[in-house]
């Protein structure tokens, strides 16, 4: 069923009908009803709105609502209908063929048709998309008539498919890009883009607002008049105001964990940890394979059971975590737990350490190293001193390090640090997301969020490759779960946390994580219940 | 006699003296009162003060009173070594200022006011951000924002003294100037820069807790300032947490600025609270 | 002509300070470890040198050191302070925008120092050696011995957590309310507990500079002079030493005006005020020269002119201090 398969509109509608059944057969749903202003809180106040001429997380919650991709996805990563209303992928995953909706106007008016597809896939993306740059690159992109694209690759790329969203492929208008600055162009300051709500208004240092689009294709949504996007710039005061009902809506780092527990127990807020799986953040220590002792497996692995899991869970993330067992996040389709653990034990630790020749000294130490933590604020900084503590216990003296952002930055990207910690979205399939901190020719000194690490494994290199160029669904699976069982085994990184990022939203707000882009979704299907 | 009779009648400087002996006694026997890592977990997180733990635990379950006991150290520590440090900076360049005149003068006189046109508590925490956060650089911020006054009090010092006889007949006599400068002028110059001394400890000890409170600073010390400004998310929750650091160093500084305004009574009465207000 | 000659030279002086300046942060800024290109790669999830190169020459961060510094003199003189990496806008426009909430915290604060330190001072001056002088005195000593961010955590514990009474963040209301007058008091409710924290260390410093300068000025002769005429009591404190004794006040007021903005930086960031210190301090972290350049300016701007008119005051005050000159 999977590297061949055509969804249409009639069958999701026959799958939505089906879930409305079971739906409705458990309790009366409330019919969504029309209207309603939702302020969400938005924090640091993002660069700019356009997603690829900007990336920060602040861009992508506003800017889902205005621009669009072909595909959207589900929990599982499925891929649904978006712009495209169908597809079909060839046998061979070699061609790609995607019918467009043909009742989509942007919200200047002019029609949506395939050459503003083209245009995006190989005009904007490759300019400004750097993210995506790569994996447009592997394709030919053409539009036989006004309302189909056809991708043809030169050999099989498995995440294509998953690589059709809001975020990775946002849709732009072509009359308002072609032949500009594509960066510069002032229409950027005021998107035109295809989706349920329509920019309004800028207000610096306040609010991002956005209207209704009321030629909208999908008929009677989206549900909401306007969305006011706050800048709120203390976690505290953001927390206040969900309190207090003047937002309804935060998520991913805007709340302190530390404040969930106290909001979640009022009964006019929900929150959930669902809605993050395209992210699938993962945070881990990265040790410096390049330096002693780091090189050294039994070193690593000593690391790894010297650390407490599920201490670094409860106490610095309060529960909005799970304990990792390697690479791939337990959300993704391609992860198995069919790996080497490491449950917490010293003792195991400090005879690994013995078995090195790293003896305690006079004082009880074995090793000194420096530890230089991500600067994202006093949870980061807690960890930093958790893990310095839990390393005291068998003997390795732990220093910390203080850095701002762009310290940290520098530091990890050219490789002068011994151990540091960070977190990274792992995305929607492995070939984007996880590869890239594992593979041998992605060491590129001077680059953040590459192999800083120094990790090498030639077989790892070659599962990662083949995989990406794999068509065949189960054998993707296959190759990912030998991966995952290397990696784990050789302890590339030590993994600390799978974040959960948690959204919280009034508890009238409904559908507001409704797929795997959650916060991220177009809100189309967003209504506040009367 | 007199100078110690005169410091004892000012009941407020007897009593911060008392004060400043058990916080240094705090300082020194850390590593005996509260002999565990105050980094280390001792208990349930966040536990209010009473049960177990007399100030109750923070968010990682570690003492808060291991880490006032602890904190003492650094907060001293720094306050000391700054002050000390900008003191050699500032008497170097006050002293050669006024001890030379002329251009010499002119050129260090304009150094010093240039300092002092930069607002200095940004330029601390510039400083401390460059350097990178760690004691060192704490130090070094806190004494180069700190040293304009004591360069302009040794300046008025050395200029006045420079034309009393004795010093006119040191020079007259062949003697070096660093030597006059050093064992001459430096000894009749030193009781107004021991009060400003004392006072501007109590100043760095407050830099040193705003920069920690910032998040500046070394990541290694447990500090006064460090404990609340990691307490923030959590002080509606557990306002323990800030509370008794607050205090530790509300008590040490008010202690140190009535050690200092005894020692300024004592040593010239003349000077009168006139010093040690920049901030 | 004197008074001509004085404000060019003053002009002078101002510009070689402000010039020095600049350089100097230029150079320690410059000289930091840390790429901001790094960052700001990394955080678009953009990991490759195509990125990175092309964010380099777009803030020009691929040209040798003097050049840089050359092309931002050259800049400065025109008003122009460059983008700000992080935001993308120009430096102007977000200082702008965010020295009003400054100079109204500043101002406040200041003004609420200014009327109560002195006159608590005088207080405790005329009642010396009295229970009242050393109750004021105890008081402003813990005042100023306080850290400011320990008292505005304390306010904000009482005023806001406690008791409920004043908001503890930020300086409006999250919606803001409608019509001019209620709008002023939202902000207003929001500006009391800010302003009376930072305003309170600088209450207990003038308390103190008052009286001490107050009794020191009692001794003098012209004061015995007028005491001995038999002039009332209050008379005498008013009219002769308090006069004499504003001499220090309106000297330290004048110097300490200038460096309201790095002192604002603690408070900014325990309430939440969206001012420059708040900027300035966001800025620090995220490596943003432009913006960080932007705010040193600005302050050591604010020192140069504050002197000047401390000066000025002082000359009218106290016309000796002209002809000393």
């Amino acid at each position: 069923m999977r590297p061949q398969r055509t969804i249409n509109r009639w069958a999701t509608g026959l799958a939505a009908a089906a879930v409305a059944l079971a739906v409705s057969g458990a309790a009366a749903q409330a019919e969504p009803q029309r209207g309603g202003t939702l302020n969400s809180t938005l924090w640091p106040e993002p660069p700019g709105i356009v997603i690829g001429i900007n990336l920060n997380a602040p861009t992508l919650l506003p800017s889902t609502k205005i621009f669009e991709g072909l595909l959207t996805y589900d929990f599982q990563l499925n891929p649904q209908p978006m712009l495209a209303e169908s597809w079909e992928v060839s046998e061979d995953g070699l061609t790609y063929t995607f019918n467009l909706r043909d009742d989509v106007t942007w919200h200047d008016g002019e029609p949506f048709t395939s050459q503003d597809v083209v245009y995006t896939l190989t005009e904007f993306i490759p300019e400004v998309h750097a993210r995506s740059r790569p994996t447009f690159a592997r394709a030919k992109v053409e539009a036989p008539d006004d309302h189909t694209v056809v991708l043809t690759l030169e050999e099989p790329y498995g995440p294509l498919i998953r690589s059709f969203d809001a975020i990775g492929a946002p849709i732009v208008p072509e009359h308002v890009y072609a032949g500009s600055d594509i960066r510069e162009n002032p229409v950027n300051r005021s998107p035109i883009g295809t989706g349920p709500f329509k920019f309004s208004e800028w207000k610096s240092g306040e609010y991002i607002h956005l209207v209704r689009n009321d030629d909208y294709y999908l008929d009677g949504r989206p549900y909401l008049d306007e969305i006011y996007y706050r800048f709120i710039p203390d976690s505290a005061s953001r927390a206040l105001a969900l309190e207090t009902g003047q937002v309804q809506l935060a998520t991913q780092n805007d709340i302190e964990l530390v404040d969930l527990g106290r909001l979640e127990a009022m009964p006019h807020l929900e929150v959930t940890t669902k809605g993050w799986e395209w992210g699938a953040p993962i945070s881990w220590l990265e040790m410096n394979h390049r330096r002693e002792p780091f090189g050294d497996v039994r070193f690593r692995k000593a690391v790894m059971y010297a650390l407490d899991h599920a201490f670094i869970r409860d106490n610095i993330f309060f529960g909005y975590a799970k304990v990792p067992t390697g690479p791939i996040h337990s959300s993704s389709p391609f992860y198995t737990d069919d790996v080497v653990t490491y449950e917490h034990d010293p003792d195991k630790a400090r005879a690994l350490l013995d078995e090195m020749g790293l003896t305690p000294d006079g004082d009880g130490v074995r090793a000194e190293i420096g530890l230089l933590g991500l600067p994202y604020g006093e949870l980061w900084d807690r960890l930093s001193q958790y893990i310095k503590q839990a390393l005291g216990e068998v003997g390795v003296e732990v220093t910390l390090e203080a850095s701002d952002v762009a310290g940290w930055g520098s530091r990890i990207a050219n490789w002068d640090v011994d151990m540091s910690t960070t977190y990274l979205t792992t995305l929607s399939d492995p070939a984007l997301g996880v590869a890239r901190s594992y593979i041998t020719d992605n060491q590129k000194k001077g680059v953040l969020f590459t192999n800083t690490a120094g990790y090498s494994n030639p077989e790892v290199d070659r599962l990662f490759a083949e995989a990406a160029s794999e068509p065949n669904h189960e054998k993707r699976l296959e190759m990912y779960h030998e991966v995952q069982k290397i990696i784990a085994d050789e302890v590339a990184l030590a993994w600390l946390a799978e974040l959960q990022w948690p959204t919280v939203h009034d508890a009238k707000l409904k559908n507001v994580v409704r797929n795997g882009l959650g916060p991220n979704d177009n809100f189309a299907e967003a209504y506040f219940e009367q | 006699m007199s100078f110690l009779k005169r410091f004892a009648e000012n009941r407020g400087a007897l009593l911060g003296l008392v004060i400043l002996a058990a916080i240094v006694f705090v300082a020194l026997a850390a590593p005996v009162l509260s002999p565990t890592d105050p980094w280390a977990t001792q208990g349930r997180p966040l536990l209010p003060p009473g049960s177990d733990f007399v100030l109750g635990t923070d968010m990682l379950g570690r003492d808060v009173l291991a880490g006032i006991i602890h904190g003492a150290r650094i907060s001293l520590w720094i306050g000391v070594l700054s002050t000390v440090v900008a003191v050699v900076i500032g008497v170097s360049i006050g002293a050669l200022a006024g001890f030379f005149g002329g251009w010499v003068d002119d050129v260090l006189v304009r150094v010093v006011e240039f300092f002092q046109t930069i607002p200095s508590f940004i330029f601390a925490i510039l400083l401390v951000a460059i350097l990178t956060p760690g004691l060192t650089s704490i130090v070094v911020a806190i004494a180069v924002v700190t040293w304009p006054p004591i360069a302009r009090l040794a300046r008025s010092e050395f200029m006045s003294l420079r034309s009393r006889e004795f010093v006119e007949a040191a020079v007259l006599s062949g003697v070096s100037r660093g030597r006059i400068m050093l064992a001459e002028v430096l000894p009749n110059a030193v009781s107004p820069l021991i009060v400003m001394g004392s006072l501007m400890i109590a100043t760095a000890i407050l830099t040193e807790s705003a920069l920690s409170f910032l998040g500046l600073g070394d990541p290694n010390r447990i500090s006064w300032g460090y404990m609340i400004g990691a307490a923030r998310t959590v002080f509606r929750q557990a306002w323990w947490l800030s509370v008794f650091p607050g205090l530790a160093i509300v008590l040490t500084v008010l202690a140190i600025n009535l050690v200092g305004e005894g020692l300024n009574d004592a040593l010239n009465p003349h000077l009168k609270g006139r010093i040690g207000l920049e901030r | 002509m004197r008074q001509l000659g004085f404000l060019v030279g003053w002009l002078v002086k101002a510009l070689v300070v402000v010039l020095a300046i600049t350089i100097l942060n230029f150079l320690l800024i410059r000289l930091a470890p840390g790429d901001p290109a790094i960052v700001m790669a990394g955080e678009a999830g953009a990991a490759d040198e195509r990125f990175l190169a092309q964010i380099r020459s777009d803030f020009g961060l691929d040209r040798p050191l003097l050049v840089q510094l050359g092309i931002y003199l050259k800049n400065v003189l025109t008003l122009d302070l460059g983008q700000s990496y992080r935001n993308q806008r120009a430096v102007v426009d977000m200082l702008f925008e965010r020295l009003p909430a400054t100079l109204l915290l500043t101002g406040s604060a200041y003004l609420f120092a200014l009327v109560f330190g002195p006159l608590l001072g005088a207080i405790a001056a005329m009642k010396a050696r009295t229970v009242y002088d050393s109750a004021l005195m105890v008081v402003a000593l813990f005042f100023y011995a306080t850290p400011i961010f320990w008292v505005g955590l304390l306010l904000i514990l009482v005023f806001s957590v406690q008791l409920g009474w004043l908001p503890p963040f930020g300086m409006q209301s999250l919606i803001p309310v409608e019509g001019t007058l209620a709008r002023t008091l939202d902000i207003l409710r929001h500006l009391i507990l800010p302003a009376v924290t930072l305003g309170l260390f600088y209450v207990a410093v003038y308390v103190r500079l008052t009286r001490a300068s107050m009794l020191e000025t009692a001794t003098l002769d012209y004061v015995k002079t007028a005491r001995a005429k038999g002039l009332p009591e209050w008379r005498v404190a008013t009219a002769h030493i308090l006069r004499t004794a504003l001499l220090p006040i309106i000297t330290f007021a004048g110097l300490q005006a200038g460096h309201l903005v790095g002192g604002a930086i603690v408070v900014e960031t325990v309430f939440a005020w969206p001012g420059i210190g708040r900027l300035a301090f966001d800025a620090l972290f995220q490596r943003d020269y432009n913006l960080l350049l932007g705010v040193f300016l600005l302050s050591a701007l604010m020192v140069v002119f504050f002197n000047m008119v401390t000066d000025i005051l002082l000359r009218v005050a106290d016309p000796r201090i002209g002809s000393r000159a």
